[in-house]
């Protein structure tokens, strides 16, 4: 396996019961790189990022975490990795400050100056009991222990889910700043313009199996352009064009989605009904998350998007 | 245009039935009683099979004048006995089989229906609001008070139920239908008097823990009062919930008003629990959190320091209750030979027992309840890991560099430093009981020995619970069993003509009963050994299962 992956996984299994919960999930981590993980929910991230941490059992398949197998290993890989839960559950009785000082030092040390700028950055009040914190507070908690000692990898489920916009921003800020200190972040999110914003790769899973993987800019060339234009003549014919979704057009309005390769010969097309104003969206990531959702159930099919 | 909207909405809200505080109580009642039917149907029947089974051994061991005779003259006066039992009301006046069965079963029965009623109330209103789903129902259209009138009607249903069957039960034994109608009825009330102590308690305590632990609490003191009071012939046992319900005097001339004062008392103490909810905030206590600090002290460093801090309040709580309930009961100890000096019976037959006395054999009936408290103690101690893990607090933890052998060993170090240490203090407190009352001082080391004598066959109970949970989590509930295997065993065994070999399956049952029986070390050795062994294939399978997550 390579050594410039902090994580390769290849064909992993896990059922519980009769549930299966992985079946056969595939994912590459870069050494040094955001990694966004996507998947509706109930697809197997949580799942996976368990394993990852040793915490569940695989039944099978190639796993390799920092170069060690996160269930024999795992307590010389937990030196390296901070992990914060998609759930955060923390002692009822315990401050929020008591608890970031107990995972820091268990994972080898708090540093008291990083400890204090991320509260103050995340706006936290160390001081309450955990039991009255909301569950935003609860998970900057799971932030700050998780930030504030070293660590070469970050496992995030979700990390954002309970943050208000402002915090957010910050929390972007430091996933870029531990980037470029060197860590590796596996990001799990069902927040696009996050994972838009923040990953250098994207892997989506449905199912617990890896429907899509690669770059933000490689997935874009497989995906759809919606266009918005307006032409001096009704445009006509383009309704069966090859590679045209959704086409609607009001009098002299049209508006439709494009697949990446046909993108250039429609233009051309419609030039020729002279082009009087055109707007185009680049592929969201949205889109491809909505295609790949929608493919059999759970997501709203892909033909019925607003245009 | 925003008015036309608006009205016709106000319109269908006000053809709505009226809400009140206990809108909506049905519902959550048929989802208490859907998600409860195996709890409660495993709790009326343990009550029922203890009943029965008590009734038919009973009216073996006892079936003419005579024997019952025998049995009155070896109970009355006994304070051992009076303890552990009853008063004997009727023993003296009007002996018959079944005031022998009230005697030797109408305390654990209600103790049984106490702590059953206790925990049900617990479980669905102050640990319930600890939960997420809670708030989400509260959301719903249901009043204030809808979630604790759900809660005592069913508390009631499951009281009735049992109390019907154990009715029925003990008339299909073959004895009269007014005694056990009144043993119904007390089992009943006195059941629901304890549910609605439980529900204040609820209301005052900051969390589910608490609350249960108020609970127990109160039928610790129960039971003490009752015990002092039967001893003493004085009023403090009607100061008891218990020592009213047992103060129907079922098959010996019936007290009909006892289970009206225990119902009226239910009652008053709902209203008391109504009248304090109407007064906090959902998912608080009465008591107001204080805000923590801001940083960890220096010596929380790692999970040993973590699980001393998550026990520090239940060890705290049993060590005081532990040790209050011992010094009470150790200080009975005079009284025991003052009663036994009134039966000249009695007196000739531990005459005969040598090396035994009314003292010794009633420090070690004391003895034996202390150590299944410290089971008790012991066996939710390690539970705290089956807690700690299904409320997935736990994951954080292990995604650090810390062993889950380590983790899991800090829980049952501090469980363990917890019994030795609340087992010193029981034993001295019931031997600086007796020594006080008694003059003996000798007493205090010997109750020392005798309750440490204990800690191993703990241990193995403990143990039992841990294995449970490393290797199956679902089954760790079933932990408990031993617990009330070795109850039934320590209680009732005489009373139920148990077989040897089933008694022996009780690890309490191999400790020697100090003072009354002299030491044997090979026991306590083995039985070490057993809890040594148990811990190890416990933490062997733990760190071979998936861990399971909230
Ligand atoms: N401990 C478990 N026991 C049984 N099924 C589980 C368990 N944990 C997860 N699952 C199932 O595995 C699937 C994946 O879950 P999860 O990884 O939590 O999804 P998500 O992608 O939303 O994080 C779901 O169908 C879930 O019900
Ligand atoms: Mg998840």
């Amino acid at each position: 396996m390579s050594t410039s992956s902090a994580i390769t996984v290849a064909g992993l299994h896990k059922s519980f019961g009769s549930t299966v919960a992985l079946d056969g999930l595939d994912l590459e981590v870069r050494a040094g790189e955001v990694h966004g993980f996507l998947g509706p929910n109930g697809s197997g991230k949580s799942v996976t990022i368990r394993i990852l941490l040793g915490l569940l059992r695989a039944d099978s398949g190639q796993l390799e975490v920092l170069g060690g197998d996160p269930w024999s290993d795992a307590v010389e890989l937990h030196r390296r990795i901070a992990y914060v839960p998609g759930e955060v559950n923390l002692w009822r009785n315990l401050s929020g400050g008591e608890v970031i000082d107990l995972l820091g030092r268990m994972r080898g040390g708090v540093d008291p100056v990083r400890r204090a700028e991320l509260i103050e950055r995340l706006d936290l009040d160390p001081s309450k009991k955990s039991r009255t914190y909301s569950k935003g507070n609860r998970q900057k908690v799971a932030l700050v222990a998780a930030l504030a000692s070293p660590s070469d990898l970050l496992l995030l489920d979700e990390p954002t889910a309970g943050l208000d916009p402002l915090m957010e921003a910050e929390f972007q800020d430091l996933v870029t700043e531990a980037v470029g200190e060197g860590r590796t972040v596996l990001l799990s999110s069902h927040i696009l313009a996050e994972v838009e914003k923040l990953c250098d790769r994207v892997t989506i899973i449905r199912k617990g199996r890896t429907v899509e993987s690669g770059s933000l800019g490689e997935l874009r060339h497989m995906t759809r352009t919606s266009v918005r234009v307006e032409t001096e003549r009704p445009v006509h014919g383009l309704q069966d064009a090859p590679g045209v979704y959704d086409f609607a057009s009001r009098a002299t309005e049209s508006s439709f989605e494009v697949d990446g390769e046909q993108l250039g010969e429609v233009l051309g097309r419609i030039a020729e009904f002279g082009i009087v104003a055109l707007t185009s969206q680049p592929p969201t990531l949205e889109s491809l998350f909505l295609r790949h959702y929608g493919a059999d159930g759970g997501g709203p099919p892909v033909q019925e998007r607003p245009a | 245009m925003a008015t036309a909207t608006v009205a016709p909405v106000l319109g269908a809200l006000e053809n709505q039935p009226r809400s009140g505080p206990v809108t909506g109580w049905p519902s959550i009642l048929r989802l208490q009683l859907r998600l409860d039917r195996i709890k409660s149907l495993v709790w009326i029947a343990s009550v029922v099979a203890l009943v029965v089974v008590s009734a038919i051994s009973v009216s073996e061991l006892y079936p003419d004048e005579a024997s019952v005779q025998g049995y009155a003259r070896l109970v009355s006066d006994n304070a051992a006995v009076v303890v552990q039992a009853g008063p004997g009301y009727g023993l003296q006046t009007d002996p018959s089989t079944g005031a022998v069965l009230m005697n030797e079963l109408s305390l654990w029965t209600i103790v049984l229906v106490g702590l059953m009623s206790i925990l049900l109330v617990t479980r669905h209103t102050r640990s319930e609001e600890e939960t997420e789903r809670a708030e989400l129902l509260r959301s719903t259209p249901v009043g204030r008070h809808a979630a604790g009138l759900a809660t005592m009607v069913n508390a009631l249903l499951v009281n009735v139920v049992a109390a019907g069957a154990v009715i029925l039960g003990t008339i299909a034994s073959g004895f009269g239908a007014v005694g056990s109608i009144a043993f119904g009825l007390a089992l009943c009330t006195s059941g629901l008097l304890f549910a609605a102590i439980s529900l204040v308690a609820a209301q005052v305590a900051a969390t589910g823990r608490a609350a249960t632990g108020i609970g127990l609490a109160v039928l610790a003191v129960s039971f003490l009062l009752r015990a002092i009071g039967d001893v003493t012939g004085s009023f403090l046992t009607w100061l008891s919930p218990i020592g009213i319900g047992q103060g129907v005097r079922a098959f010996a001339d019936e007290r009909w008003w006892t289970p009206v004062l225990s119902l009226g008392l239910a009652a008053g103490v709902t209203w008391l629990a109504a009248v304090l909810a109407a007064r906090r905030d959902f998912g608080a206590g009465m008591i107001p959190e204080r805000a923590g600090r801001p940083a960890a002290t220096r010596w929380m460093q790692g999970p040993f320091a973590l699980a001393l801090r998550l026990q520090r309040g239940a060890l705290l709580g049993w060590f005081c209750g532990i040790v209050f309930f011992a010094a009470f009961y150790g200080a009975l100890a005079s009284e025991a030979e003052e009663m036994l000096a009134d039966n000249p019976d009695l007196e000739q037959f531990f005459a005969l027992s040598a090396g035994s006395s009314i003292t010794d054999a009633f420090l070690a009936s004391a003895v034996l309840i202390l150590a299944l408290l410290l089971a008790g103690y012991g066996i939710s101690g390690v539970l705290r890991l089956s807690g700690e893990e299904n409320n997935g607090r736990v994951e954080a933890l292990l995604a650090t560099p810390t062993t889950r052998t380590r983790w899991a060993s800090s829980h049952l170090l501090v469980t363990a430093i917890g019994c030795v240490g609340v087992a010193a203090a029981g034993g001295l407190a019931v031997g600086i009981g007796a020594a006080v009352t008694t003059g003996d001082s000798s007493l205090v080391a010997e109750m020392l020995w005798a309750l440490l004598a204990y800690v191993p066959a703990v241990g193995v109970l403990a143990g039992v619970a841990f294995v449970l949970w490393a290797w199956v989590p679902r089954l760790a509930i079933l932990g408990w069993v031993g617990l009330v295997w070795s109850a039934v065993v320590g209680l009732l065994a005489q009373l139920l003509d148990l077989p040897d070999w089933v008694v022996s399956l009780s690890p309490l049952d191999h400790v020697p009963s100090l003072p009354a029986e002299g030491f044997e070390a090979t026991g306590l050795v083995t039985m070490a050994a057993a809890t040594v062994l148990l811990v190890a294939a416990g933490l062997v399978g733990f760190t071979r299962r998936d861990l399971g997550s909230s």
